[in-house]
């Protein structure tokens, strides 16, 4: 399927007559640069080549226990699709129109791989971008570097960044997460002392680690560190620990639900602790709907924010016309991500995903949506991982996410609590 | 240290209660339909929708939404058992495992397209409170889901123990063949049993909507504990259940606290298999036997 494989007889029999006239005429086809057309249908006419749509595979769970965030990155995965077409397509590619095809994976490992496998295999996509969570994601570029096709994604896992040549990680790492987030606990105190309390998944375990790791560098005590398993039915029992620590700053590393009942908790415990919720469900709109004023002033780290530049803001308000909510920090940077595939598309002139990722791994954006994230521009090392890239500290002030950390993304001022 | 120890069994106790109500529905009907139901945690979680509903649209508080929500369960379970379990009791148990797997399946699935995955949570005066004794804390909406939750099984011991229909349950359950002879219709007493084991699911998810999100999933947070309270309770044994619910809750409590917070259940799996060990009908289980 992939076209370009040279015919060889040598341990071959010999090709019948049909095969052998297929193989000729997809080597003439590499040729003149139709072979993704041909690879397909064998037999399509040259003259509709150029204006063929480029399939973009979006992998997000849309049912099961992420869906809610995962119908949220679909939504912005087609506002993205919809910016790049509306501004003509892919010029270099006679204006082609970038194709979405979606694909549940569930919030399920297992479906994430054969997902991926059937959107790989069932369409000739040109780049792939998804998961949302860390675990699904590792899943999805596992089968992305096999099959040889780019996956580009705000995944935060720095295991995304190992032994990949087809990975790319536009934002902040979770090392850089965890240094952004011990940072912000001396904005809090001086003499910072912290309580790490994570789920047990691959999310919240590459992030504690990086946080463990780094904080005796950044000066910050770590007095409590604690996974737990993620969905349980009281938070007390947790937050009875975070107390008896004597923490004067909670790290809390957890999807929504979870975080919903432990915030709540250490209000009703009474305790006088400055959160960091670190990123996942803590910067979603559902958050503070969820827990309501008693989130006002809670930190956080994000990968994007919607008021880190004036095209983020733009894409802010179309995503709160379609969706009713403001753009969550995956929301924005799956945007981003899809004009950096635009980028990549354009000079690769081609949507064969082998030059696409050859284009992107050149990628060099400082301007447009592409470079919208925090830091400002986007050039991809050999890891895969984004050279500039950092994350940003966000509060939850007036029900709305402002950027406070670090100085350079700062809009608006620490709310002290 | 004292003062963590007393907090984490505060702690458990209280959350054991909301697992006593999952339980002894569960128990209630295995021990007097002889089938066991794992639907009853997504029945669990549509009192939490009623609630939830209620709460959001009249401004009704998630504790007097009881009033709603447990009569609806319960008409909801006599129903089920007229119209599709009484059609699968008979020797084979199969039908009657895949008839409430598929209830629990098609339950769910139908609340994720009817309200989606979103979590839903419910802002009441007293969701954020606490009363502060001495050094220790309780939670004001977790005492007054335990406090009802011990209230309603006290009613159901009541129930049991003094009403005609219900001493016809514990007939039924202790021995059917013989209630039948005596007169008992079964297939009156399975509705009631059924139909009230519903309601305190209900209950469960009214009491837990003050301080718990709502999403289509819920049910199977607490069915688990649920299961595992019946086993170690004795089947078909309502204190036994009651009391397993409390002593799990407190033993998840202790672990997470003790032990590390990711180890709440393997405390509660552990004190199964020691209780078993020992037990192995469960604590509820009569000695002279």
């Amino acid at each position: 399927m992939t076209g370009d494989r040279k015919p060889s007889a040598i341990n071959n029999a010999a090709p019948t007559k049909a095969s052998r006239t297929k193989l000729n005429r997809r080597k003439f086809l590499v040729g003149t640069g139709g072979m993704l057309a041909a690879g397909a249908f064998g037999a399509v006419p040259l003259r509709g080549w150029a204006a063929d749509p480029i399939n973009i595979g979006a992998l997000y769970p849309s049912t099961g226990s992420m869906a809610q965030i995962g119908v949220g990155c679909v939504a912005a995965a087609k506002l993205a699709v919809d910016m790049v077409n509306e501004a003509g397509g892919i010029k270099s590619l006679g204006g082609a129109k970038l194709n979405l095809i979606v694909s549940d994976v569930q919030s399920d490992a297992t479906v994430t791989r054969t997902e991926t496998d059937r959107l790989i295999l069932g369409n000739k996509l040109s780049a792939i971008h998804g998961c949302y969570a860390s675990a699904l994601t590792l899943i999805a570029s596992e089968v992305c570097e096999r099959a040889r096709v780019p996956i580009i994604t705000g995944s935060s896992s720095d295991q995304l960044n190992k032994g990949r040549s087809y990975t790319f990680t536009p934002f902040a790492r979770a090392s850089q997460f965890a240094k952004a987030q011990l940072q912000m606990a001396k904005l809090v105190s001086e003499q910072a002392k912290v309580a790490v309390i994570f789920e047990n998944t691959a999310f919240g375990t590459s992030t504690s680690n990086g946080l463990k790791e780094l904080a005796p560098g950044e000066g910050v005590e770590i007095v409590m560190f604690e996974p737990y398993s993620a969905g349980f039915t009281d938070a007390s029992p947790l937050i009875n620990k975070v107390k008896a620590s004597g923490a004067n700053t909670l790290f809390s590393l957890s999807y929504l639900n979870d975080l919903i009942l432990i915030v709540r908790t250490v209000k009703q415990v009474g305790l006088n602790i400055a959160i960091n919720g670190g990123s996942g469900g803590f910067v979603m709109p559902d958050f503070y709907k969820n827990v309501g004023k008693a989130a006002e002033g809670l930190q956080g780290v994000a990968h994007w924010n919607h008021d880190v530049n004036d095209d983020a803001q733009k894409v802010n308000a179309e995503f709160k016309k379609r969706t009713g909510e403001f753009a969550f920090e995956y929301a924005g940077g799956l945007v981003a991500q899809t004009f950096m595939l635009a980028d990549a598309l354009e000079r690769a002139a081609s949507a064969d995903p082998k030059k696409v990722r050859e284009a992107l791994s050149t990628l060099d954006v400082s301007s447009g949506y592409a470079a919208m994230a925090p830091g400002g521009k986007v050039k991809f090392g050999p890891d895969g991982k984004n050279v500039y890239g950092r994350p940003v500290g966000v509060q939850w002030q007036n029900a709305d996410l402002a950027s406070i950390f670090p100085k350079e993304d700062a809009r608006a001022p620490l709310m002290k609590t | 240290m004292w003062e963590t120890l007393a907090q984490a069994v505060i702690n458990g106790l209280l959350i054991g209660g909301i697992y006593a109500l999952v339980s002894i529905g569960v128990t209630l009907i295995f021990g007097v339909v002889k089938i066991v139901n794992f639907a009853q945690g997504e029945f669990v979680m549509l009192g939490m929708y009623i609630s939830f509903f209620l709460a959001t649209q009249f401004g009704i508080d998630p504790l007097v939404s009881l009033v709603v929500s447990m009569p609806v369960l319960f008409v909801a379970g006599v129903l089920i058992q007229h119209f599709l379990i009484r059609r699968v009791l008979g020797p084979n148990d199969m039908p009657q495992i895949f008839l409430t797997f598929a209830l629990s399946l098609l339950l769910l699935n139908l609340s994720l397209m009817l309200f989606s995955a979103n979590y839903r949570t419910v802002h009441t005066s007293y969701s954020d409170e606490a009363w502060h004794i001495g050094g220790l804390y309780i939670p004001v909406a977790k005492l007054i889901a335990f406090a009802v939750a011990m209230a309603l099984s006290g009613l159901l011991w009541v129930f049991l123990h003094t009403t005609d229909l219900g001493r016809a349950m514990r007939a039924a359950s202790q021995n059917r063949d013989v209630a039948m002879l005596m007169g008992i219709n079964p297939n009156r007493v399975f509705a009631v049993a059924f139909g009230t084991a519903l309601a305190l699911a209900g209950a469960a998810g009214s009491l837990l909507m003050p301080f718990y999100s709502a999403y289509p999933f819920v049910g199977q947070v607490f069915v688990l504990m649920a299961f595992v309270a019946v086993v170690m309770g004795t089947l078909g044994n309502v204190m036994g259940a009651l009391v397993a619910s409390l002593m799990m809750g407190i033993a998840e409590s202790l672990g997470i606290q003790f032990v590390g917070a990711d180890s709440g259940l393997i405390v509660v799996f552990a004190l199964l298999l020691l209780t078993l060990a020992f037990r192995p009908s469960g604590l509820g289980a009569r000695r002279s036997r």
